[in-house]
Protein backbone atom coordinates (compact mmCIF):
# COMPACT_ATOMS: atom_id res chain seq x y z
CA UNK A 1 0.00 0.00 0.00
CA UNK A 2 2.75 2.19 -0.02
CA UNK A 3 3.50 4.66 -2.84
CA UNK A 4 5.80 2.86 -4.62
CA UNK A 5 6.42 -0.50 -5.91
CA UNK A 6 9.91 -2.01 -4.95
CA UNK A 7 12.06 -2.89 -7.86
CA UNK A 8 14.32 -5.69 -6.90
CA UNK A 9 17.31 -2.85 -6.75
CA UNK A 10 18.71 0.42 -7.97
CA UNK A 11 19.42 0.31 -11.77
CA UNK A 12 17.71 -3.14 -12.31
CA UNK A 13 15.32 -2.30 -14.53
CA UNK A 14 15.23 -4.32 -17.57
CA UNK A 15 15.55 -2.12 -21.01
CA UNK A 16 11.86 -4.01 -21.71
CA UNK A 17 10.51 -2.42 -18.56
CA UNK A 18 9.45 0.39 -20.61
CA UNK A 19 10.11 3.76 -18.92
CA UNK A 20 6.03 4.37 -20.03
CA UNK A 21 4.56 1.60 -17.95
CA UNK A 22 5.96 2.26 -14.77
CA UNK A 23 3.99 5.15 -15.10
CA UNK A 24 0.93 3.67 -14.11
CA UNK A 25 3.03 0.47 -11.45
CA UNK A 26 2.12 2.95 -8.72
CA UNK A 27 -1.09 2.76 -8.86
CA UNK A 28 -0.84 -1.44 -8.38
CA UNK A 29 -1.52 -2.55 -4.86
CA UNK A 30 1.80 -3.53 -3.10
CA UNK A 31 0.47 -7.28 -1.76
CA UNK A 32 3.93 -7.76 -0.43
CA UNK A 33 3.48 -4.59 2.37
CA UNK A 34 0.47 -5.40 2.73
CA UNK A 35 0.78 -8.81 3.76
CA UNK A 36 3.64 -7.78 5.36
CA UNK A 37 1.82 -5.43 7.91
CA UNK A 38 -1.27 -7.61 8.16
CA UNK A 39 1.71 -10.78 9.18
CA UNK A 40 3.29 -8.10 12.01
CA UNK A 41 -0.20 -7.27 13.42
CA UNK A 42 -1.28 -10.70 13.91
CA UNK A 43 1.68 -11.43 15.36
CA UNK A 44 1.47 -8.68 17.80
CA UNK A 45 -2.04 -9.52 18.26
CA UNK A 46 -0.99 -12.80 20.00
CA UNK A 47 2.22 -11.85 21.44
CA UNK A 48 2.21 -8.61 23.20
CA UNK A 49 0.27 -8.26 26.68
CA UNK A 50 -3.83 -7.70 27.15
CA UNK A 51 -2.93 -3.61 27.36
CA UNK A 52 -1.04 -3.19 24.19
CA UNK A 53 -3.39 -5.43 22.32
CA UNK A 54 -6.33 -3.12 23.21
CA UNK A 55 -3.68 -0.46 21.89
CA UNK A 56 -3.23 -2.49 18.58
CA UNK A 57 -6.86 -2.97 18.09
CA UNK A 58 -8.00 1.10 17.88
CA UNK A 59 -4.60 1.69 16.18
CA UNK A 60 -5.98 -0.18 13.83
CA UNK A 61 -9.93 1.12 13.60
CA UNK A 62 -8.53 4.38 13.29
CA UNK A 63 -6.35 4.01 10.98
CA UNK A 64 -9.40 3.37 8.71
CA UNK A 65 -10.86 6.13 9.89
CA UNK A 66 -8.35 8.38 9.12
CA UNK A 67 -7.74 7.25 5.86
CA UNK A 68 -11.42 7.76 5.07
CA UNK A 69 -10.60 11.44 6.19
CA UNK A 70 -7.86 11.63 3.89
CA UNK A 71 -9.88 11.02 1.33
CA UNK A 72 -11.86 14.62 2.13
CA UNK A 73 -8.37 15.76 2.40
CA UNK A 74 -5.91 15.19 0.52
CA UNK A 75 -7.61 13.64 -2.62
CA UNK A 76 -11.41 15.18 -2.87
CA UNK A 77 -10.47 18.73 -1.58
CA UNK A 78 -12.81 19.25 1.28
CA UNK A 79 -11.91 20.12 4.75
CA UNK A 80 -14.18 18.98 7.44
CA UNK A 81 -15.07 19.45 11.23
CA UNK A 82 -17.52 17.20 11.61
CA UNK A 83 -16.40 13.66 10.21
CA UNK A 84 -16.74 12.35 13.00
CA UNK A 85 -20.44 12.08 12.69
CA UNK A 86 -19.90 9.23 9.97
CA UNK A 87 -17.95 7.56 12.87
CA UNK A 88 -20.43 7.77 15.53
CA UNK A 89 -23.33 6.84 13.45
CA UNK A 90 -22.08 3.50 12.54
CA UNK A 91 -21.93 2.36 16.12
CA UNK A 92 -25.52 4.17 16.28
CA UNK A 93 -26.83 2.61 13.49
CA UNK A 94 -25.86 -1.04 15.21
CA UNK A 95 -26.84 -0.19 18.47
CA UNK A 96 -30.91 1.51 17.55
CA UNK A 97 -31.35 -1.07 14.52
CA UNK A 98 -30.77 -3.79 16.97
CA UNK A 99 -31.93 -2.00 20.43
CA UNK A 100 -35.19 0.02 19.43
CA UNK A 101 -35.93 -1.82 15.99
CA UNK A 102 -35.00 -5.11 17.21
CA UNK A 103 -33.33 -6.38 14.14
CA UNK A 104 -30.98 -9.76 14.26
CA UNK A 105 -26.94 -8.81 15.22
CA UNK A 106 -25.55 -9.46 11.96
CA UNK A 107 -27.75 -7.71 10.39
CA UNK A 108 -28.12 -4.58 12.81
CA UNK A 109 -23.76 -4.42 12.37
CA UNK A 110 -24.07 -4.74 9.03
CA UNK A 111 -26.96 -1.74 8.81
CA UNK A 112 -23.65 0.62 10.95
CA UNK A 113 -21.70 1.75 7.56
CA UNK A 114 -24.78 2.11 5.66
CA UNK A 115 -26.90 4.57 8.16
CA UNK A 116 -23.62 6.39 8.08
CA UNK A 117 -23.52 6.77 4.37
CA UNK A 118 -27.44 7.73 4.11
CA UNK A 119 -26.51 10.59 6.57
CA UNK A 120 -23.51 11.68 4.29
CA UNK A 121 -25.27 11.40 1.43
CA UNK A 122 -27.91 14.04 2.73
CA UNK A 123 -25.35 16.05 4.71
CA UNK A 124 -23.21 16.16 1.70
CA UNK A 125 -26.03 17.15 -0.54
CA UNK A 126 -26.41 20.22 1.67
CA UNK A 127 -22.51 20.42 2.20
CA UNK A 128 -21.74 20.83 -1.18
CA UNK A 129 -23.84 23.64 -2.50
CA UNK A 130 -21.08 25.93 -0.62
CA UNK A 131 -16.91 25.70 -0.86
CA UNK A 132 -14.34 25.82 0.84
CA UNK A 133 -14.23 27.24 4.76
CA UNK A 134 -18.09 27.67 4.08
CA UNK A 135 -18.52 23.72 3.17
CA UNK A 136 -16.27 23.09 6.43
CA UNK A 137 -18.53 25.59 8.81
CA UNK A 138 -21.84 23.56 7.07
CA UNK A 139 -20.04 19.72 7.81
CA UNK A 140 -19.59 21.36 11.69
CA UNK A 141 -23.41 22.27 11.96
CA UNK A 142 -24.75 19.25 10.23
CA UNK A 143 -22.33 17.26 13.10
CA UNK A 144 -23.86 19.37 15.92
CA UNK A 145 -27.42 19.18 14.81
CA UNK A 146 -26.84 15.57 14.87
CA UNK A 147 -24.92 15.43 18.23
CA UNK A 148 -27.62 17.50 19.73
CA UNK A 149 -30.14 15.14 18.86
CA UNK A 150 -28.02 11.89 20.42
CA UNK A 151 -27.31 14.17 23.31
CA UNK A 152 -30.77 14.95 24.26
CA UNK A 153 -33.39 12.19 22.69
CA UNK A 154 -33.85 10.14 25.34
CA UNK A 155 -35.79 7.72 24.43
CA UNK A 156 -34.54 6.95 21.00
CA UNK A 157 -30.26 7.30 21.73
CA UNK A 158 -30.06 6.58 25.42
CA UNK A 159 -29.04 10.55 25.79
CA UNK A 160 -25.96 10.97 27.13
CA UNK A 161 -25.21 7.65 28.56
CA UNK A 162 -26.18 5.89 25.58
CA UNK A 163 -26.82 2.46 24.80
CA UNK A 164 -24.76 -0.52 25.64
CA UNK A 165 -25.46 -4.20 25.81
CA UNK A 166 -27.03 -4.65 22.35
CA UNK A 167 -24.12 -6.35 21.36
CA UNK A 168 -21.28 -8.31 23.42
CA UNK A 169 -18.40 -6.33 23.60
CA UNK A 170 -15.53 -7.89 21.32
CA UNK A 171 -18.70 -10.05 19.86
CA UNK A 172 -17.87 -11.90 22.98
CA UNK A 173 -14.56 -13.17 21.64
CA UNK A 174 -10.70 -13.11 23.54
CA UNK A 175 -9.28 -9.72 22.41
CA UNK A 176 -6.72 -11.28 20.22
CA UNK A 177 -9.39 -12.60 17.63
CA UNK A 178 -11.35 -10.25 17.52
CA UNK A 179 -8.25 -7.59 16.83
CA UNK A 180 -7.82 -10.45 14.07
CA UNK A 181 -11.50 -9.78 12.70
CA UNK A 182 -10.77 -5.94 12.76
CA UNK A 183 -7.49 -6.25 11.07
CA UNK A 184 -9.15 -8.39 8.18
CA UNK A 185 -12.24 -5.36 7.99
CA UNK A 186 -9.60 -2.75 8.24
CA UNK A 187 -7.07 -4.25 5.57
CA UNK A 188 -10.06 -4.95 3.58
CA UNK A 189 -11.46 -1.52 3.59
CA UNK A 190 -7.87 0.40 3.19
CA UNK A 191 -7.55 -1.68 0.21
CA UNK A 192 -10.83 -0.61 -1.00
CA UNK A 193 -10.30 3.39 -0.77
CA UNK A 194 -6.61 2.69 -2.29
CA UNK A 195 -8.47 0.73 -5.41
CA UNK A 196 -10.57 4.19 -5.22
CA UNK A 197 -8.19 6.78 -5.58
CA UNK A 198 -6.54 4.87 -8.18
CA UNK A 199 -9.58 3.93 -10.57
CA UNK A 200 -11.12 6.40 -13.07
CA UNK A 201 -13.66 7.58 -10.08
CA UNK A 202 -10.26 8.50 -7.84
CA UNK A 203 -8.70 10.47 -10.66
CA UNK A 204 -11.71 12.52 -10.96
CA UNK A 205 -11.98 12.99 -7.72
CA UNK A 206 -8.31 14.09 -7.29
CA UNK A 207 -8.88 16.29 -10.39
CA UNK A 208 -11.57 18.34 -8.67
CA UNK A 209 -9.94 18.52 -5.23
CA UNK A 210 -6.89 19.98 -6.72
CA UNK A 211 -7.58 21.98 -9.53
CA UNK A 212 -12.33 23.00 -9.74
CA UNK A 213 -11.74 25.32 -12.46
CA UNK A 214 -9.64 22.85 -14.58
CA UNK A 215 -12.02 19.80 -13.71
CA UNK A 216 -14.91 21.66 -15.00
CA UNK A 217 -13.55 22.85 -17.78
CA UNK A 218 -12.74 20.03 -18.44
CA UNK A 219 -16.24 17.91 -17.85
CA UNK A 220 -16.17 17.43 -13.76
CA UNK A 221 -19.41 18.62 -12.10
CA UNK A 222 -18.01 19.47 -9.13
CA UNK A 223 -20.50 18.70 -6.55
CA UNK A 224 -22.20 15.34 -8.17
CA UNK A 225 -18.19 14.40 -7.56
CA UNK A 226 -17.83 15.80 -3.67
CA UNK A 227 -21.26 14.63 -2.93
CA UNK A 228 -19.73 11.07 -4.04
CA UNK A 229 -16.64 11.86 -1.73
CA UNK A 230 -19.29 12.33 0.73
CA UNK A 231 -20.95 9.19 0.55
CA UNK A 232 -17.73 7.08 0.26
CA UNK A 233 -16.17 8.82 3.40
CA UNK A 234 -19.40 8.20 5.27
CA UNK A 235 -19.95 4.80 4.42
CA UNK A 236 -15.73 3.99 5.31
CA UNK A 237 -16.18 6.05 8.99
CA UNK A 238 -19.29 3.90 9.44
CA UNK A 239 -17.18 0.78 9.20
CA UNK A 240 -14.41 2.24 11.64
CA UNK A 241 -17.22 3.09 14.04
CA UNK A 242 -19.09 -0.21 13.59
CA UNK A 243 -16.15 -1.71 14.65
CA UNK A 244 -15.23 0.68 17.58
CA UNK A 245 -19.04 0.47 18.90
CA UNK A 246 -18.89 -3.21 18.52
CA UNK A 247 -15.24 -3.60 20.33
CA UNK A 248 -16.86 -1.47 23.44
CA UNK A 249 -20.03 -3.07 23.44
CA UNK A 250 -21.47 0.53 23.62
CA UNK A 251 -21.85 3.82 22.18
CA UNK A 252 -22.12 7.28 23.41
CA UNK A 253 -22.69 11.12 21.88
CA UNK A 254 -18.91 11.61 22.38
CA UNK A 255 -18.22 9.00 19.28
CA UNK A 256 -19.51 11.57 17.17
CA UNK A 257 -18.26 14.82 18.88
CA UNK A 258 -15.98 17.11 18.30
CA UNK A 259 -12.85 15.43 20.31
CA UNK A 260 -12.48 12.80 17.69
CA UNK A 261 -13.31 14.67 14.62
CA UNK A 262 -9.93 17.03 15.85
CA UNK A 263 -8.26 13.44 16.60
CA UNK A 264 -8.82 12.55 13.02
CA UNK A 265 -7.40 15.77 11.22
CA UNK A 266 -4.47 15.90 13.64
CA UNK A 267 -4.03 12.15 12.36
CA UNK A 268 -4.07 13.06 9.20
CA UNK A 269 -1.74 15.95 9.38
CA UNK A 270 0.88 14.08 11.61
CA UNK A 271 0.74 11.28 8.48
CA UNK A 272 0.77 13.51 5.96
CA UNK A 273 -1.25 15.51 3.49
CA UNK A 274 -1.58 14.17 0.02
CA UNK A 275 -0.01 11.02 0.34
CA UNK A 276 -2.48 7.66 0.55
CA UNK A 277 -0.70 6.11 3.68
CA UNK A 278 -1.50 9.78 5.37
CA UNK A 279 -4.29 8.16 7.69
CA UNK A 280 -2.05 4.88 8.34
CA UNK A 281 1.21 6.52 9.71
CA UNK A 282 -1.05 9.27 11.67
CA UNK A 283 -3.01 6.62 13.91
CA UNK A 284 -0.26 4.63 14.77
CA UNK A 285 1.53 7.49 15.73
CA UNK A 286 -0.89 9.20 17.60
CA UNK A 287 -3.06 5.98 19.26
CA UNK A 288 0.13 4.85 20.34
CA UNK A 289 1.24 8.09 22.16
CA UNK A 290 -2.44 8.25 23.61
CA UNK A 291 -2.57 4.39 24.91
CA UNK A 292 0.73 4.39 25.94
CA UNK A 293 2.27 7.09 26.81
CA UNK A 294 -0.75 8.89 28.60
CA UNK A 295 -0.20 5.97 31.59
CA UNK A 296 3.69 6.98 32.68
CA UNK A 297 2.86 10.76 31.43
CA UNK A 298 -0.34 12.99 32.41
CA UNK A 299 0.35 15.26 29.59
CA UNK A 300 0.41 13.26 26.85
CA UNK A 301 -1.32 15.80 24.62
CA UNK A 302 1.70 18.03 25.66
CA UNK A 303 3.67 15.74 23.89
CA UNK A 304 1.64 15.25 20.79
CA UNK A 305 1.27 18.81 20.68
CA UNK A 306 5.38 19.20 20.94
CA UNK A 307 5.13 16.58 17.99
CA UNK A 308 2.79 18.50 15.44
CA UNK A 309 4.67 21.33 16.32
CA UNK A 310 8.28 19.93 14.67
CA UNK A 311 5.91 18.35 11.68
CA UNK A 312 4.43 21.46 11.07
CA UNK A 313 7.72 23.32 11.35
CA UNK A 314 10.31 20.89 10.26
CA UNK A 315 8.32 18.32 7.54
CA UNK A 316 4.96 19.61 6.11
CA UNK A 317 4.30 16.45 3.95
CA UNK A 318 4.43 14.73 7.77
CA UNK A 319 5.57 11.05 8.43
CA UNK A 320 4.79 10.17 4.85
CA UNK A 321 7.39 12.90 3.57
CA UNK A 322 9.77 11.54 6.39
CA UNK A 323 9.30 7.84 4.72
CA UNK A 324 9.52 8.80 1.31
CA UNK A 325 13.04 10.46 2.46
CA UNK A 326 13.96 7.74 3.56
CA UNK A 327 13.21 5.35 0.74
CA UNK A 328 14.27 7.77 -1.56
CA UNK A 329 17.88 7.72 0.47
CA UNK A 330 17.82 4.19 0.81
CA UNK A 331 17.22 3.16 -3.29
CA UNK A 332 20.40 6.30 -3.85
CA UNK A 333 17.78 8.56 -5.69
CA UNK A 334 18.16 6.33 -8.54
CA UNK A 335 14.43 6.35 -9.44
CA UNK A 336 11.65 9.21 -10.16
CA UNK B 1 -9.09 12.81 -36.42
CA UNK B 2 -12.32 14.26 -35.01
CA UNK B 3 -14.88 12.18 -34.91
CA UNK B 4 -17.59 14.72 -35.96
CA UNK B 5 -16.35 16.34 -38.78
CA UNK B 6 -16.25 19.69 -38.24
CA UNK B 7 -19.07 22.29 -40.19
CA UNK B 8 -17.89 23.49 -43.58
CA UNK B 9 -15.85 26.41 -43.65
CA UNK B 10 -17.67 29.51 -43.90
CA UNK B 11 -20.88 28.54 -41.92
CA UNK B 12 -21.27 30.60 -38.55
CA UNK B 13 -20.73 27.96 -35.65
CA UNK B 14 -20.19 30.56 -32.83
CA UNK B 15 -22.76 33.70 -32.42
CA UNK B 16 -22.63 36.35 -30.05
CA UNK B 17 -25.47 39.13 -29.84
CA UNK B 18 -25.92 41.74 -27.21
CA UNK B 19 -23.86 40.02 -24.60
CA UNK B 20 -23.62 42.34 -21.73
CA UNK B 21 -21.95 41.67 -18.55
CA UNK B 22 -21.12 43.79 -15.35
CA UNK B 23 -19.45 43.72 -11.79
CA UNK B 24 -21.15 46.29 -10.01
CA UNK B 25 -20.96 49.59 -11.40
CA UNK B 26 -18.25 48.45 -13.76
CA UNK B 27 -19.51 47.67 -17.28
CA UNK B 28 -16.88 44.79 -18.54
CA UNK B 29 -19.30 43.52 -21.58
CA UNK B 30 -21.47 46.53 -22.67
CA UNK B 31 -23.03 44.35 -26.06
CA UNK B 32 -20.57 42.26 -27.57
CA UNK B 33 -21.66 40.59 -31.10
CA UNK B 34 -19.71 38.44 -32.95
CA UNK B 35 -19.95 35.75 -35.52
CA UNK B 36 -17.08 33.66 -36.23
CA UNK B 37 -17.12 30.72 -38.82
CA UNK B 38 -15.80 27.18 -38.79
CA UNK B 39 -12.04 26.71 -38.82
CA UNK B 40 -11.68 29.85 -38.26
CA UNK B 41 -8.43 31.02 -36.50
CA UNK B 42 -9.75 34.34 -34.24
CA UNK B 43 -7.55 36.77 -32.71
CA UNK B 44 -9.38 39.32 -30.22
CA UNK B 45 -7.08 42.34 -29.47
CA UNK B 46 -7.49 44.99 -27.48
CA UNK B 47 -6.52 47.26 -24.36
CA UNK B 48 -6.46 46.34 -20.89
CA UNK B 49 -9.73 46.22 -19.39
CA UNK B 50 -10.99 46.01 -23.30
CA UNK B 51 -13.47 42.83 -22.17
CA UNK B 52 -11.41 40.16 -23.84
CA UNK B 53 -11.25 37.93 -20.72
CA UNK B 54 -14.35 38.79 -19.70
CA UNK B 55 -15.84 37.73 -22.68
CA UNK B 56 -13.54 34.27 -22.91
CA UNK B 57 -14.86 33.74 -19.55
CA UNK B 58 -18.86 34.12 -20.00
CA UNK B 59 -18.65 31.74 -23.27
CA UNK B 60 -16.71 29.18 -21.01
CA UNK B 61 -19.20 29.25 -18.26
CA UNK B 62 -17.07 30.39 -15.76
CA UNK B 63 -19.02 34.04 -15.63
CA UNK B 64 -22.61 34.16 -16.02
CA UNK B 65 -23.43 36.77 -18.47
CA UNK B 66 -26.12 39.67 -17.74
CA UNK B 67 -28.07 39.63 -20.66
CA UNK B 68 -27.49 38.45 -24.40
CA UNK B 69 -27.38 35.72 -26.54
CA UNK B 70 -24.54 32.97 -27.02
CA UNK B 71 -25.36 30.11 -29.55
CA UNK B 72 -22.71 27.90 -30.61
CA UNK B 73 -23.77 24.76 -33.48
CA UNK B 74 -27.18 26.02 -33.12
CA UNK B 75 -27.58 25.32 -29.70
CA UNK B 76 -27.62 27.66 -26.59
CA UNK B 77 -24.47 28.54 -24.94
CA UNK B 78 -25.47 31.37 -22.64
CA UNK B 79 -25.00 30.68 -18.89
CA UNK B 80 -24.19 27.13 -18.91
CA UNK B 81 -22.22 25.50 -16.05
CA UNK B 82 -18.46 24.83 -17.81
CA UNK B 83 -19.23 21.57 -17.26
CA UNK B 84 -22.02 21.61 -19.74
CA UNK B 85 -20.21 24.32 -21.93
CA UNK B 86 -17.48 21.21 -22.06
CA UNK B 87 -19.86 18.35 -23.11
CA UNK B 88 -20.78 20.66 -25.70
CA UNK B 89 -17.42 20.49 -27.36
CA UNK B 90 -15.97 23.76 -26.34
CA UNK B 91 -12.68 23.83 -24.45
CA UNK B 92 -10.68 26.39 -22.93
CA UNK B 93 -7.24 27.31 -21.52
CA UNK B 94 -6.57 30.23 -18.98
CA UNK B 95 -4.45 32.97 -18.81
CA UNK B 96 -2.62 31.93 -15.73
CA UNK B 97 -2.01 28.17 -17.33
CA UNK B 98 -4.23 25.86 -14.87
CA UNK B 99 -3.44 22.20 -14.41
CA UNK B 100 -3.23 19.63 -11.57
CA UNK B 101 0.22 21.00 -10.17
CA UNK B 102 0.62 17.83 -7.62
CA UNK B 103 -0.06 15.26 -10.14
CA UNK B 104 2.97 13.91 -12.67
CA UNK B 105 2.59 15.57 -15.82
CA UNK B 106 1.49 12.18 -17.34
CA UNK B 107 -1.53 11.71 -14.53
CA UNK B 108 -2.33 15.21 -15.67
CA UNK B 109 -3.11 13.89 -19.48
CA UNK B 110 -4.62 10.76 -18.08
CA UNK B 111 -6.88 12.78 -16.24
CA UNK B 112 -8.12 14.64 -19.46
CA UNK B 113 -8.59 11.20 -21.23
CA UNK B 114 -10.82 9.98 -18.42
CA UNK B 115 -12.66 12.69 -18.78
CA UNK B 116 -13.34 12.77 -21.93
CA UNK B 117 -13.93 8.99 -22.15
CA UNK B 118 -17.48 9.27 -20.09
CA UNK B 119 -16.40 6.81 -17.63
CA UNK B 120 -14.80 8.99 -15.21
CA UNK B 121 -17.28 7.09 -12.26
CA UNK B 122 -15.51 4.18 -12.93
CA UNK B 123 -13.79 1.84 -10.82
CA UNK B 124 -11.87 -0.25 -13.12
CA UNK B 125 -8.06 0.86 -13.45
CA UNK B 126 -8.07 -1.40 -16.55
CA UNK B 127 -10.25 1.36 -17.78
CA UNK B 128 -6.94 4.03 -17.27
CA UNK B 129 -4.21 1.04 -18.46
CA UNK B 130 -6.15 0.92 -22.29
CA UNK B 131 -5.82 5.18 -22.00
CA UNK B 132 -1.84 4.56 -21.61
CA UNK B 133 -1.03 4.41 -25.41
CA UNK B 134 -3.01 7.50 -26.38
CA UNK B 135 -1.86 9.46 -23.37
CA UNK B 136 1.75 8.67 -24.35
CA UNK B 137 0.50 9.88 -27.88
CA UNK B 138 -0.66 13.11 -26.77
CA UNK B 139 2.44 13.75 -25.05
CA UNK B 140 4.26 13.34 -27.34
CA UNK B 141 2.49 15.46 -29.34
CA UNK B 142 3.38 18.26 -27.29
CA UNK B 143 6.92 17.40 -27.07
CA UNK B 144 6.23 16.37 -23.35
CA UNK B 145 6.77 12.40 -23.02
CA UNK B 146 9.98 13.12 -21.95
CA UNK B 147 8.91 14.92 -18.97
CA UNK B 148 5.79 12.07 -18.30
CA UNK B 149 6.89 11.28 -14.61
CA UNK B 150 7.78 14.55 -13.35
CA UNK B 151 5.44 16.38 -10.61
CA UNK B 152 4.05 19.46 -12.49
CA UNK B 153 5.06 21.92 -9.88
CA UNK B 154 8.20 20.92 -11.36
CA UNK B 155 8.62 21.70 -14.39
CA UNK B 156 8.25 25.07 -16.57
CA UNK B 157 6.26 27.74 -17.14
CA UNK B 158 6.14 27.18 -20.84
CA UNK B 159 5.54 22.94 -20.59
CA UNK B 160 2.73 24.02 -18.15
CA UNK B 161 1.24 26.15 -21.03
CA UNK B 162 1.54 23.26 -23.66
CA UNK B 163 0.57 20.67 -21.38
CA UNK B 164 -2.78 22.68 -20.55
CA UNK B 165 -3.34 22.84 -24.34
CA UNK B 166 -2.47 18.98 -24.91
CA UNK B 167 -5.12 18.28 -22.08
CA UNK B 168 -7.40 20.42 -23.72
CA UNK B 169 -6.65 19.02 -27.07
CA UNK B 170 -7.86 15.62 -25.37
CA UNK B 171 -11.33 16.15 -24.79
CA UNK B 172 -11.71 16.55 -28.78
CA UNK B 173 -13.38 20.40 -28.47
CA UNK B 174 -14.88 21.46 -32.02
CA UNK B 175 -14.60 25.32 -30.59
CA UNK B 176 -11.05 26.10 -28.36
CA UNK B 177 -10.92 29.48 -26.21
CA UNK B 178 -7.08 29.87 -25.72
CA UNK B 179 -6.86 32.80 -23.54
CA UNK B 180 -3.54 34.68 -23.88
CA UNK B 181 -1.85 31.02 -24.53
CA UNK B 182 1.74 32.83 -24.84
CA UNK B 183 2.03 35.16 -21.60
CA UNK B 184 4.68 35.05 -19.94
CA UNK B 185 7.29 33.40 -22.28
CA UNK B 186 10.53 34.09 -23.94
CA UNK B 187 10.14 35.30 -28.00
CA UNK B 188 11.56 31.90 -29.49
CA UNK B 189 9.55 30.17 -26.92
CA UNK B 190 6.10 32.00 -27.92
CA UNK B 191 6.70 31.35 -31.70
CA UNK B 192 7.40 27.44 -30.99
CA UNK B 193 3.94 27.05 -29.12
CA UNK B 194 2.15 29.14 -31.57
CA UNK B 195 2.93 27.24 -34.23
CA UNK B 196 2.66 24.35 -32.29
CA UNK B 197 -0.59 24.79 -31.78
CA UNK B 198 -1.91 26.22 -34.89
CA UNK B 199 -0.11 22.70 -36.18
CA UNK B 200 -2.89 21.06 -34.41
CA UNK B 201 -5.47 22.80 -34.48
CA UNK B 202 -5.47 22.77 -38.70
CA UNK B 203 -4.90 19.21 -38.49
CA UNK B 204 -8.21 18.64 -36.16
CA UNK B 205 -10.19 21.03 -38.06
CA UNK B 206 -10.61 23.32 -34.92
CA UNK B 207 -12.57 26.70 -34.50
CA UNK B 208 -10.14 28.73 -32.61
CA UNK B 209 -11.03 32.13 -30.82
CA UNK B 210 -7.77 33.24 -28.73
CA UNK B 211 -6.88 36.56 -27.05
CA UNK B 212 -3.27 37.89 -27.12
CA UNK B 213 -1.24 40.78 -26.38
CA UNK B 214 1.26 39.94 -28.45
CA UNK B 215 0.98 41.35 -32.19
CA UNK B 216 3.72 39.44 -33.44
CA UNK B 217 1.74 36.38 -32.61
CA UNK B 218 -1.86 37.80 -33.67
CA UNK B 219 -0.57 38.65 -37.38
CA UNK B 220 1.25 35.44 -37.38
CA UNK B 221 -1.56 33.36 -36.73
CA UNK B 222 -5.05 34.68 -37.21
CA UNK B 223 -7.39 34.41 -40.06
CA UNK B 224 -9.60 37.47 -39.04
CA UNK B 225 -9.46 39.90 -36.11
CA UNK B 226 -11.61 41.17 -33.85
CA UNK B 227 -10.85 44.63 -32.03
CA UNK B 228 -12.42 44.69 -28.43
CA UNK B 229 -13.18 48.54 -27.07
CA UNK B 230 -14.64 49.48 -23.92
CA UNK B 231 -16.62 46.37 -23.62
CA UNK B 232 -17.55 46.23 -27.34
CA UNK B 233 -16.59 45.14 -30.74
CA UNK B 234 -14.40 48.26 -32.14
CA UNK B 235 -13.46 46.97 -35.40
CA UNK B 236 -12.91 44.00 -37.06
CA UNK B 237 -11.07 42.64 -40.68
CA UNK B 238 -8.49 40.94 -42.09
CA UNK B 239 -5.01 41.35 -41.00
CA UNK B 240 -4.43 43.79 -43.43
CA UNK B 241 -7.44 45.76 -42.88
CA UNK B 242 -6.71 45.58 -39.01
CA UNK B 243 -3.19 46.65 -39.20
CA UNK B 244 -4.08 49.55 -42.01
CA UNK B 245 -7.29 51.20 -39.64
CA UNK B 246 -6.28 54.29 -38.73
CA UNK B 247 -8.68 54.21 -35.63
CA UNK B 248 -7.29 50.69 -34.16
CA UNK B 249 -3.81 52.12 -33.93
CA UNK B 250 -4.55 55.10 -31.91
CA UNK B 251 -7.07 53.30 -29.43
CA UNK B 252 -4.42 50.01 -29.72
CA UNK B 253 -1.28 50.49 -31.68
CA UNK B 254 -0.29 53.60 -29.90
CA UNK B 255 0.05 55.12 -33.45
CA UNK B 256 -0.90 58.81 -33.39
Amino acid sequence: MANEPSPATPGSLSPGNSHAMTMLDKYRINWRLTAALMAVSVLGLFTLPPLMVFALIEVMIFALFASALNLWLSYAGILSFGHAVYFGLGAYGVAITIERFGWPMPLGILAGPVVSALFALVFGFLCVQLTTIYMAMLTLACAEVTYAVAFQWFDFTGGDSGISGHVPAMLGLSPSWYGVVVLVVVTLSILALWRIVHSPLGLTIRAVGQNTIRAGAMGHGRKKVQLISFVIMGFMSGIAGTLFGVFHGNVFPDYMGVGYTIDGLVMVLLGGLHSFGAGIYGAIVYKTLDNLVSHFFLYWQLVIGVILLAVVLFSPSGIAGIVERIKERMRGGSDV
Amino acid sequence: MPETPAAPPGETVLTVSGLRKSFGRFMALSGVDLKVRAGEVRAIIGPNGAGKTTLINVLGGQLAGDAGRVVFAGKNLMNKYPHQVSAMGVGRTFQISSTFRRMTVYENMLSAHNAASGRWFSLSTALLRKMHGAVMEDLESIHLAELAGRVVDDISHGDRKRLEFGMVLASRPRLLLLDEPTAGMGLQERHDLIDLMLREIRERKITLLFVEHDIDIVFRAADYITVMANGKVFAEGLPGEISDNQEVQEIYLGVK
